[in-house]
Protein backbone atom coordinates (compact mmCIF):
# COMPACT_ATOMS: atom_id res chain seq x y z
CA UNK A 1 0.00 0.00 0.00
CA UNK A 2 1.20 3.29 -1.04
CA UNK A 3 1.27 6.25 1.67
CA UNK A 4 -1.56 7.69 -0.47
CA UNK A 5 -3.27 4.80 -0.31
CA UNK A 6 -2.59 4.85 3.92
CA UNK A 7 -4.36 8.26 3.73
CA UNK A 8 -7.43 7.91 2.57
CA UNK A 9 -8.10 4.71 4.67
CA UNK A 10 -7.11 6.80 7.66
CA UNK A 11 -9.72 9.62 6.29
CA UNK A 12 -12.76 7.31 6.17
CA UNK A 13 -11.66 5.21 9.45
CA UNK A 14 -11.06 8.46 11.28
CA UNK A 15 -14.74 9.09 11.52
CA UNK A 16 -15.72 6.38 13.87
CA UNK A 17 -13.53 8.09 16.22
CA UNK A 18 -15.51 9.74 18.91
CA UNK A 19 -15.25 13.58 19.36
CA UNK A 20 -12.55 13.83 21.94
CA UNK A 21 -10.73 10.72 20.44
CA UNK A 22 -10.95 12.57 17.26
CA UNK A 23 -9.81 16.28 18.37
CA UNK A 24 -7.06 14.70 19.81
CA UNK A 25 -5.56 12.17 17.15
CA UNK A 26 -6.40 14.69 14.64
CA UNK A 27 -3.70 16.84 16.32
CA UNK A 28 -1.77 14.23 16.79
CA UNK A 29 -1.87 13.78 12.81
CA UNK A 30 -1.07 17.25 11.79
CA UNK A 31 1.88 17.74 14.38
CA UNK A 32 3.55 14.09 13.40
CA UNK A 33 2.47 14.96 8.71
CA UNK A 34 4.61 18.54 9.49
CA UNK A 35 7.56 17.13 11.29
CA UNK A 36 10.09 18.30 8.13
CA UNK A 37 11.64 15.71 5.94
CA UNK A 38 10.09 12.13 6.69
CA UNK A 39 9.78 9.31 5.34
CA UNK A 40 5.38 10.04 3.98
CA UNK A 41 5.32 6.12 3.80
CA UNK A 42 6.88 4.93 7.22
CA UNK A 43 5.02 8.27 8.29
CA UNK A 44 1.20 7.47 7.32
CA UNK A 45 1.77 3.21 8.43
CA UNK A 46 2.67 4.63 11.95
CA UNK A 47 -0.24 7.36 11.82
CA UNK A 48 -2.72 4.25 10.40
CA UNK A 49 -1.59 2.17 13.28
CA UNK A 50 -2.09 4.53 15.99
CA UNK A 51 -5.75 4.99 14.37
CA UNK A 52 -6.44 1.02 14.27
CA UNK A 53 -5.23 1.33 18.17
CA UNK A 54 -7.06 4.15 19.59
CA UNK A 55 -10.57 2.55 17.88
CA UNK A 56 -9.64 -0.80 19.41
CA UNK A 57 -9.04 0.91 22.95
CA UNK A 58 -12.35 3.24 22.45
CA UNK A 59 -14.25 -0.15 22.37
CA UNK A 60 -13.04 -0.89 25.68
CA UNK A 61 -14.19 2.51 26.76
CA UNK A 62 -10.40 3.75 26.97
CA UNK A 63 -9.60 7.44 25.93
CA UNK A 64 -6.74 8.85 23.85
CA UNK A 65 -5.16 9.51 27.07
CA UNK A 66 -4.98 5.78 28.55
CA UNK A 67 -3.19 4.96 25.17
CA UNK A 68 -0.72 8.12 24.73
CA UNK A 69 -0.01 9.36 28.23
CA UNK A 70 -0.73 12.82 28.98
CA UNK A 71 1.84 14.24 27.41
CA UNK A 72 0.56 14.21 23.45
CA UNK A 73 3.36 16.53 21.61
CA UNK A 74 6.17 14.75 23.78
CA UNK A 75 4.57 11.46 22.63
CA UNK A 76 4.65 12.54 19.44
CA UNK A 77 8.41 14.03 19.35
CA UNK A 78 9.25 10.39 20.84
CA UNK A 79 7.99 8.35 17.64
CA UNK A 80 8.49 11.31 15.23
CA UNK A 81 12.84 10.68 16.54
CA UNK A 82 12.31 7.10 15.53
CA UNK A 83 10.46 7.74 11.40
CA UNK A 84 13.26 7.51 9.41
CA UNK A 85 14.10 9.89 6.70
CA UNK A 86 12.99 10.57 3.11
CA UNK A 87 14.64 9.38 0.63
CA UNK A 88 16.51 11.94 -0.68
CA UNK A 89 15.74 11.16 -4.66
CA UNK A 90 12.25 11.52 -3.80
CA UNK A 91 12.89 14.62 -1.60
CA UNK A 92 14.35 16.01 -4.79
CA UNK A 93 11.32 15.00 -6.60
CA UNK A 94 9.08 16.43 -4.60
CA UNK A 95 11.47 20.26 -4.67
CA UNK A 96 11.31 20.07 -8.25
CA UNK A 97 7.30 19.25 -8.72
CA UNK A 98 6.84 22.29 -6.85
CA UNK A 99 9.54 24.20 -8.36
CA UNK A 100 7.84 23.39 -11.88
CA UNK A 101 4.50 24.20 -11.18
CA UNK A 102 4.91 27.32 -9.60
CA UNK A 103 7.12 28.27 -12.41
CA UNK A 104 4.45 27.20 -14.36
CA UNK A 105 1.55 28.99 -12.93
CA UNK A 106 3.84 32.48 -13.28
CA UNK A 107 4.95 31.57 -16.76
CA UNK A 108 1.77 30.42 -18.35
CA UNK A 109 0.15 33.51 -16.38
CA UNK A 110 2.38 36.07 -17.82
CA UNK A 111 2.63 35.12 -21.18
CA UNK A 112 -0.78 34.71 -21.82
CA UNK A 113 -1.64 37.72 -20.02
CA UNK A 114 0.56 39.72 -21.80
CA UNK A 115 -0.19 38.39 -25.51
CA UNK A 116 -4.28 38.89 -25.02
CA UNK A 117 -4.04 41.84 -23.90
CA UNK A 118 -1.70 43.13 -26.35
CA UNK A 119 -4.13 41.49 -28.96
CA UNK A 120 -7.49 42.77 -27.66
CA UNK A 121 -6.49 46.40 -26.35
CA UNK A 122 -2.64 47.13 -27.87
CA UNK A 123 -1.29 47.71 -24.96
CA UNK A 124 2.07 46.41 -24.12
CA UNK A 125 4.06 44.39 -26.51
CA UNK A 126 3.77 40.89 -28.03
CA UNK A 127 7.91 40.95 -27.73
CA UNK A 128 9.25 41.39 -24.07
CA UNK A 129 12.65 42.32 -23.74
CA UNK A 130 15.23 41.46 -20.58
CA UNK A 131 18.19 40.74 -19.77
CA UNK A 132 19.25 37.27 -18.44
CA UNK A 133 21.57 38.15 -15.93
CA UNK A 134 18.20 39.91 -13.74
CA UNK A 135 15.84 37.65 -15.11
CA UNK A 136 17.70 34.51 -13.79
CA UNK A 137 18.16 36.76 -10.48
CA UNK A 138 14.33 37.46 -10.08
CA UNK A 139 13.45 33.54 -10.38
CA UNK A 140 15.93 32.81 -7.69
CA UNK A 141 14.23 35.30 -5.35
CA UNK A 142 10.83 34.45 -6.14
CA UNK A 143 12.01 30.80 -5.37
CA UNK A 144 13.33 31.66 -2.50
CA UNK A 145 10.34 33.39 -1.13
CA UNK A 146 7.91 30.33 -2.29
CA UNK A 147 10.11 28.22 0.25
CA UNK A 148 9.94 30.50 3.09
CA UNK A 149 6.03 31.12 2.34
CA UNK A 150 5.79 27.53 2.40
CA UNK A 151 8.24 27.05 5.52
CA UNK A 152 5.96 29.72 7.43
CA UNK A 153 3.02 28.00 6.85
CA UNK A 154 3.89 24.48 7.98
CA UNK A 155 5.38 25.87 10.86
CA UNK A 156 2.39 27.98 11.52
CA UNK A 157 0.17 24.85 11.10
CA UNK A 158 2.53 23.15 13.57
CA UNK A 159 2.12 25.41 16.28
CA UNK A 160 -1.65 25.68 16.17
CA UNK A 161 -1.53 21.74 17.22
CA UNK A 162 -2.68 20.70 20.66
CA UNK A 163 -4.27 24.39 21.87
CA UNK A 164 -6.38 24.38 24.96
CA UNK A 165 -7.74 27.54 23.96
CA UNK A 166 -8.83 27.83 20.69
CA UNK A 167 -7.88 30.84 18.80
CA UNK A 168 -10.00 33.41 17.37
CA UNK A 169 -10.88 32.04 14.04
CA UNK A 170 -10.53 35.75 12.40
CA UNK A 171 -7.52 37.10 13.86
CA UNK A 172 -6.56 33.72 12.51
CA UNK A 173 -8.03 34.71 9.09
CA UNK A 174 -6.43 37.73 8.76
CA UNK A 175 -2.80 36.65 10.27
CA UNK A 176 -2.70 34.31 7.30
CA UNK A 177 -4.51 36.76 4.88
CA UNK A 178 -2.10 39.24 5.44
CA UNK A 179 1.30 36.94 5.14
CA UNK A 180 -0.38 36.11 1.85
CA UNK A 181 -0.46 39.43 0.75
CA UNK A 182 3.08 40.20 1.43
CA UNK A 183 3.86 36.92 -0.38
CA UNK A 184 2.02 37.50 -3.48
CA UNK A 185 3.27 41.23 -3.82
CA UNK A 186 6.47 40.48 -2.92
CA UNK A 187 6.51 37.50 -6.05
CA UNK A 188 5.00 40.08 -8.07
CA UNK A 189 7.34 43.47 -7.18
CA UNK A 190 10.91 41.97 -7.38
CA UNK A 191 10.32 41.67 -11.28
CA UNK A 192 9.36 45.25 -11.73
CA UNK A 193 11.65 46.66 -8.86
CA UNK A 194 14.78 44.34 -10.07
CA UNK A 195 16.94 46.64 -12.28
CA UNK A 196 18.11 45.03 -15.63
CA UNK A 197 21.74 43.75 -15.72
CA UNK A 198 23.48 41.32 -17.95
CA UNK A 199 22.77 41.15 -21.76
CA UNK A 200 19.27 41.92 -23.13
CA UNK A 201 17.41 39.65 -25.65
CA UNK A 202 13.87 39.54 -27.00
CA UNK A 203 11.85 37.10 -27.63
CA UNK A 204 7.55 36.79 -28.09
CA UNK A 205 5.86 37.21 -24.89
CA UNK A 206 4.06 34.43 -25.85
CA UNK A 207 6.74 32.21 -25.58
CA UNK A 208 6.42 32.52 -21.97
CA UNK A 209 2.67 30.44 -21.70
CA UNK A 210 4.49 27.89 -23.89
CA UNK A 211 7.71 27.20 -21.81
CA UNK A 212 5.13 27.86 -18.41
CA UNK A 213 2.87 24.90 -20.24
CA UNK A 214 5.85 22.46 -20.43
CA UNK A 215 6.54 23.04 -16.78
CA UNK A 216 3.06 21.91 -16.40
CA UNK A 217 2.85 19.13 -18.13
CA UNK A 218 6.68 17.94 -16.78
CA UNK A 219 5.36 18.46 -13.39
CA UNK A 220 2.11 16.59 -14.22
CA UNK A 221 3.93 13.68 -15.35
CA UNK A 222 6.24 13.70 -12.25
CA UNK A 223 2.97 13.76 -10.22
CA UNK A 224 1.31 10.74 -12.15
CA UNK A 225 4.68 8.69 -12.03
CA UNK A 226 5.74 9.22 -8.43
CA UNK A 227 1.94 9.80 -6.94
CA UNK A 228 3.29 12.83 -5.33
CA UNK A 229 -0.07 14.58 -4.86
CA UNK A 230 -2.64 11.59 -5.15
CA UNK B 1 5.93 3.84 34.29
CA UNK B 2 8.28 6.43 32.47
CA UNK B 3 10.11 5.14 29.36
CA UNK B 4 12.53 7.35 30.11
CA UNK B 5 14.46 4.35 31.65
CA UNK B 6 17.08 3.10 29.60
CA UNK B 7 16.76 -0.44 31.04
CA UNK B 8 13.35 -0.67 30.53
CA UNK B 9 13.45 0.44 26.87
CA UNK B 10 15.92 -2.29 26.34
CA UNK B 11 13.93 -5.07 28.29
CA UNK B 12 10.76 -4.11 26.24
CA UNK B 13 12.77 -4.53 22.90
CA UNK B 14 13.79 -7.81 23.90
CA UNK B 15 10.10 -8.97 24.97
CA UNK B 16 8.82 -7.39 21.78
CA UNK B 17 11.25 -9.38 19.68
CA UNK B 18 10.29 -12.52 21.71
CA UNK B 19 6.46 -12.35 21.37
CA UNK B 20 6.87 -11.47 17.50
CA UNK B 21 9.15 -14.25 17.34
CA UNK B 22 6.42 -16.37 18.38
CA UNK B 23 3.48 -15.64 16.43
CA UNK B 24 3.72 -12.34 14.04
CA UNK B 25 1.33 -9.70 15.71
CA UNK B 26 -0.03 -6.48 14.63
CA UNK B 27 0.23 -3.38 16.96
CA UNK B 28 -2.65 -3.71 19.52
CA UNK B 29 -2.71 -7.39 19.93
CA UNK B 30 0.99 -6.55 21.07
CA UNK B 31 0.55 -4.23 23.95
CA UNK B 32 -2.42 -6.65 24.53
CA UNK B 33 -0.17 -9.68 25.05
CA UNK B 34 2.47 -6.76 26.82
CA UNK B 35 -0.63 -6.22 29.54
CA UNK B 36 -1.75 -10.47 29.83
CA UNK B 37 2.00 -10.63 30.41
CA UNK B 38 1.60 -8.69 33.58
CA UNK B 39 3.71 -5.43 31.97
CA UNK B 40 0.42 -3.78 32.68
CA UNK B 41 2.28 -0.21 33.61
CA UNK B 42 3.93 -0.21 30.26
CA UNK B 43 1.00 2.83 28.47
CA UNK B 44 -0.20 1.40 25.42
CA UNK B 45 1.27 3.70 22.94
CA UNK B 46 5.06 3.38 24.00
CA UNK B 47 5.75 0.03 21.64
CA UNK B 48 5.02 2.37 18.80
CA UNK B 49 8.27 4.40 18.80
CA UNK B 50 9.88 1.02 19.75
CA UNK B 51 7.99 -0.89 16.53
CA UNK B 52 9.62 2.51 14.68
CA UNK B 53 13.35 1.74 15.71
CA UNK B 54 13.62 -2.30 15.24
CA UNK B 55 12.00 -1.39 11.87
CA UNK B 56 14.77 0.98 10.90
CA UNK B 57 17.38 -1.32 12.61
CA UNK B 58 15.64 -3.98 10.03
CA UNK B 59 14.98 -6.71 12.95
CA UNK B 60 11.31 -6.47 12.39
CA UNK B 61 9.48 -6.12 8.83
CA UNK B 62 5.70 -5.42 8.87
CA UNK B 63 3.16 -6.44 6.19
CA UNK B 64 -0.29 -5.48 5.44
CA UNK B 65 -2.47 -8.06 5.65
CA UNK B 66 -6.15 -8.64 6.19
CA UNK B 67 -7.44 -10.19 9.16
CA UNK B 68 -10.22 -12.19 9.72
CA UNK B 69 -12.81 -9.72 10.42
CA UNK B 70 -12.40 -6.21 10.28
CA UNK B 71 -9.80 -3.85 8.43
CA UNK B 72 -6.39 -4.54 7.42
CA UNK B 73 -3.48 -4.52 9.59
CA UNK B 74 0.08 -4.36 9.68
CA UNK B 75 1.87 -7.15 10.82
CA UNK B 76 5.13 -7.81 11.79
CA UNK B 77 7.26 -10.57 11.89
CA UNK B 78 11.39 -10.71 12.87
CA UNK B 79 13.72 -10.41 10.06
CA UNK B 80 17.22 -12.92 10.42
CA UNK B 81 18.78 -10.09 12.27
CA UNK B 82 15.90 -9.77 14.50
CA UNK B 83 15.99 -13.77 15.59
CA UNK B 84 19.93 -12.73 15.98
CA UNK B 85 19.14 -9.99 18.30
CA UNK B 86 16.75 -12.03 19.72
CA UNK B 87 19.27 -14.55 20.91
CA UNK B 88 21.80 -12.45 21.89
CA UNK B 89 19.61 -10.07 24.27
CA UNK B 90 18.18 -13.98 25.63
CA UNK B 91 21.86 -15.21 26.45
CA UNK B 92 22.78 -11.07 28.11
CA UNK B 93 19.18 -11.19 30.36
CA UNK B 94 20.39 -14.97 31.03
CA UNK B 95 23.70 -13.49 31.78
CA UNK B 96 22.39 -10.74 34.79
CA UNK B 97 19.08 -12.32 35.65
CA UNK B 98 20.39 -14.04 38.61
CA UNK B 99 23.12 -11.80 39.49
CA UNK B 100 20.62 -8.56 39.78
CA UNK B 101 18.30 -11.08 41.98
CA UNK B 102 20.95 -11.38 44.31
CA UNK B 103 22.19 -8.31 44.38
CA UNK B 104 18.96 -6.65 45.01
CA UNK B 105 17.97 -9.65 47.79
CA UNK B 106 21.07 -8.95 49.64
CA UNK B 107 20.60 -5.32 49.83
CA UNK B 108 17.27 -5.91 51.07
CA UNK B 109 19.20 -8.33 53.89
CA UNK B 110 21.61 -6.40 55.07
CA UNK B 111 19.46 -2.52 55.72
Amino acid sequence: MNSKDFIKLNNDMREKLSEENKEIYEDMLVYIRLSGNKSEQQTEEVLFELLEHLLEAQKEGKSARDVFGNDFKKYCDELIAEIPGEERSFALVFGGYIVLYFLGILSTFYGLGNFLIHQFFDVGSSDYTFSIGSGITVVILDLLILSGFIIFVLRWLKNSTFKVKKPNKWVEFLRLWLISMIFIGATVGIPIIMPSFGSEITIPVLSFAIVGIIFFIISFILNKKFRITK
Amino acid sequence: MSLRSQLLKGVLEGCILSIINRQSTYGYELSVRLQEFGLSDVSEGSIYPILLRLQKEKLIEGTMQKSDLGPKRKYYHLTEDGQHALREFMEQWENIKLPVDNILNKGGETD
